[in-house]
């Protein structure tokens, strides 16, 4: 089936999905594809993204023709473990894109986080094809503006929304628990698949292989010279979400196999004295960009993301158990050690971020938060006051649109200017 | 040996030029959106004058990445080393310029340790300023009397909601140097804000078109309970840093 079959099976505006692919060959090959010393293993992702709407929903299309299901989540805290165990998919869905936000504004308030309006854009213009195989979005409770938007979006696709709890107490743990032994049964329900120890256990073993492989490639890039740039990692990040999670683990060990080999050699991808950034902050939702290349385009590299397109996504392991009671249990365990501002109080954030400077030979961290976003917004407070005095540091608030690049450039230029003086 | 610094503005393009250390050469002139354009005229003034280019220049502002040649570093940076000349002493800068604010921190040695933008908005901005005093239209009596004057606080610092709220000011009858002293207290008030966010100096080296306000000033010192000190020709202190270090 050509993709545009697809497409048009999947109900999707046509004319309007053509205006918002059609910039997106030539920004991404200016900003990946003429890159110089590029790792040779990037082939496989660059041809992901090169056909970002093609393969992968031909896959999951397949899928669902042969009975599984497709769920589609935005966050690091839905168990994608339970979901793999059945059979069916966990996706995340597109949400960095400047070309939906309008439409979102049409349900959503302007003064709201951009990630959102983006989402609820897409769907309302129907010219996102995951979207479109999705059987069900799952929401989650991380902040008031998804919390709200769910309610509207589940007027447009089924959303079950997932309660996180906002501390890290022991009954908090217990609730989030009771959480995830429900999703559990709600996924058996609509996949018509029962957990059992065995499939559960290799859902396990799939999403950890999946944690392992980027916590591998996000450990190559503390090396000096950085023998990838931030882009590329960003890009396998993003991806991180979308793609079958054992082919992916695979390409990205593969990818690992040549950095180790640049990393004996001394090979980077930048001087050894080329300024070492660390960002911290909201996430960079499939296609956006403009931050890692805005930093990078100043001859400096993106060594980490303390953001939940990075660590917080891969940083925890889900520990294996011999029973399904256990395993839920432990599935339920992992995602409260990752700390997102939804959270209160939230220092072990501070710890990470840190940690992450220290190891990765930061020279440089960049907070920086989407515009309208409360949780990260006020809790760039500590995030400054703990960086003062220790390493450089600059915050931003920006969103998807282009037009603020050059005053973004600006103030990155002038931190690097601070580090090299 | 000459060197040049070159300040491409959003309002004015401003080049200074050096001759062992000493300003032998300043000029102003209005960006008229096209900063780049008033920069290369500048350039041929001076050549024409002097008969030659300056040997070493460096290009800074916001029309900076497209300027032809020259070295490009950016205004903070350029602020930075312009104030640190007048001023070694004096850790805290506000600069208040036609599209942006803000404030620079730097160390004994001049070496910036901090800085803040404002976010992408005209609010607090000197443009902000030309924009409501414009449409106030005041006789120079009435800026004097505004020196005076109880200021009427106007909350709005969205540019386009002040200035209604502004022109809802007159149509009551509320007498135009109250106005003007409140739009100077507000914008005050907003920069201490702005300032404060970073640290508490003693005393704030203020520079930038903004500082061209008296009234401004004053209302600042009283918000941030210390002193502000202006530099000679506040709106030339980027392009003195920027020839510095050339």
């Amino acid at each position: 089936m050509e993709n545009r079959e697809l497409w048009e099976r999947l109900n999707m505006d046509l004319a309007k999905h053509d205006e918002f692919l059609a910039p997106l060959p030539q920004v991404f090959t200016e900003l990946f594809l003429n890159r110089k010393n590029r790792p040779a293993a990037m082939g496989y992702f660059d041809a992901v993204v090169g056909d970002v709407h093609g393969i992968r929903v031909h896959e999951l299309f397949a899928m669902k023709e042969a009975g599984a299901k497709v769920f589609s989540t935005f966050c690091v805290y839905v168990p994608e473990e339970i979901v793999v165990a059945t059979g069916s998919a966990s996706i995340g869905l597109c949400a960095g894109a400047q070309f939906t936000v309008s439409s979102g504004e049409k349900l959503l308030p302007r003064n709201l986080c951009p990630l959102i309006k983006s989402t609820m854009g897409f769907k309302l213009d129907r010219i996102c094809p995951y979207f479109q195989v999705s059987d069900w979005v799952i929401g989650e409770t991380t902040c008031d503006g998804k919390k709200k938007a769910w309610e509207i979006l589940n007027e447009y696709i089924p959303t079950y929304v997932m309660d996180l709890p906002q501390k890290k107490d022991a009954k908090d743990a217990q609730l989030w628990e009771e959480e995830v032994r429900e999703f559990a049964a709600f996924i058996e329900r609509e996949t018509k698949v029962d957990l059992t120890a065995e499939n559960l256990a290799q859902g396990i073993e799939k999403i950890n292989n999946k944690r392992q492989a980027l916590q591998r490639l996000a450990s190559l890039r503390k090396h000096n010279p950085a023998p990838i740039h931030g882009l590329d990692v960003l890009v396998i990040n993003q991806l991180a979400f979308f793609d079958d999670p054992v082919r992916f683990a695979a390409q990205v060990n593969a990818l690992c196999d040549e950095l180790d080999v640049r990393v004996k050699e001394g090979v980077g991808v930048a001087p050894a004295d080329a300024p070492r950034i660390l960002l911290t902050g909201t996430p960079q939702p499939l296609p956006n960009w403009k931050l890692h290349a805005l930093i990078e385009q100043t001859g400096a590299v993106v060594v980490g993301e303390e953001t939940c397109t990075g660590e917080r996504y891969y940083k925890d392991m889900t520990e294996p158990a011999d029973n399904v009671t256990d395993m839920l249990a432990n599935i339920a365990k992992r995602p409260l050690k990752v700390n997102c501002a939804c959270f209160t109080p939230n220092q072990g954030r501070i710890e990470d971020i840190s940690y992450m400077a220290k190891n990765l030979q930061a020279d440089a961290v960049i907070d920086c938060t989407l515009q309208f976003c409360q949780p990260y917004g006020v809790e760039s407070y500590f995030v400054g006051r703990a960086m003062e005095g220790t390493i450089p540091y600059l915050r931003l608030e920006t969103d998807f649109s282009a037009e603020d690049q050059g005053q973004l450039l600006t103030r990155i230029e002038a931190l690097i200017e601070m580090i090299r003086a | 040996m000459k060197q040049a610094g070159l300040d491409l503005g959003s309002v004015n393009t401003k080049l200074v030029v050096l001759e062992d250390g000493e300003r032998i050469y300043s000029q102003v002139v209005p960006s008229r959106f096209d900063s780049v354009q008033a920069g290369i005229r500048l350039l041929k003034v001076y050549r024409a004058e002097y008969g030659e280019e300056p040997k070493q220049l460096v290009v800074t502002g916001y029309g900076r990445v497209n300027f032809p040649e020259g070295r490009v570093i950016t205004e903070i940076s350029c602020q930075g080393r312009g104030c640190h000349a007048y001023f070694p002493d004096y850790a805290y800068i506000l600069d208040l310029g036609g599209q942006d604010a803000k404030v620079i921190k730097k160390n004994a040695q001049g070496k910036i340790v901090r800085f803040i933008m404002n976010d992408k908005c005209a609010a607090g901005t000197g443009r902000f300023l030309d924009i409501i005093l414009k449409g106030l239209d005041l006789s120079s009596e009435e800026l004097k009397l505004a020196a005076d004057a109880k200021p009427m606080p106007i909350n709005s610092m969205c540019t386009v909601f002040a200035e209604s709220e502004v022109i809802t000011m007159l149509a009551k009858g509320i007498p135009k140097p109250e106005v003007v002293a409140g739009l100077f207290k507000s914008t005050a008030q907003r920069l201490a804000n702005f300032v404060e966010s970073v640290g508490h100096p003693e005393c704030l080296i203020f520079t930038g078109g903004g500082a061209h306000y008296n009234l401004l000033i004053r209302f600042l010192e009283q918000e941030l309970k210390g002193k502000v000190v202006i530099p000679p020709e506040p709106e030339l202190t980027a392009a003195f840093g920027a020839a510095l270090l050339a």
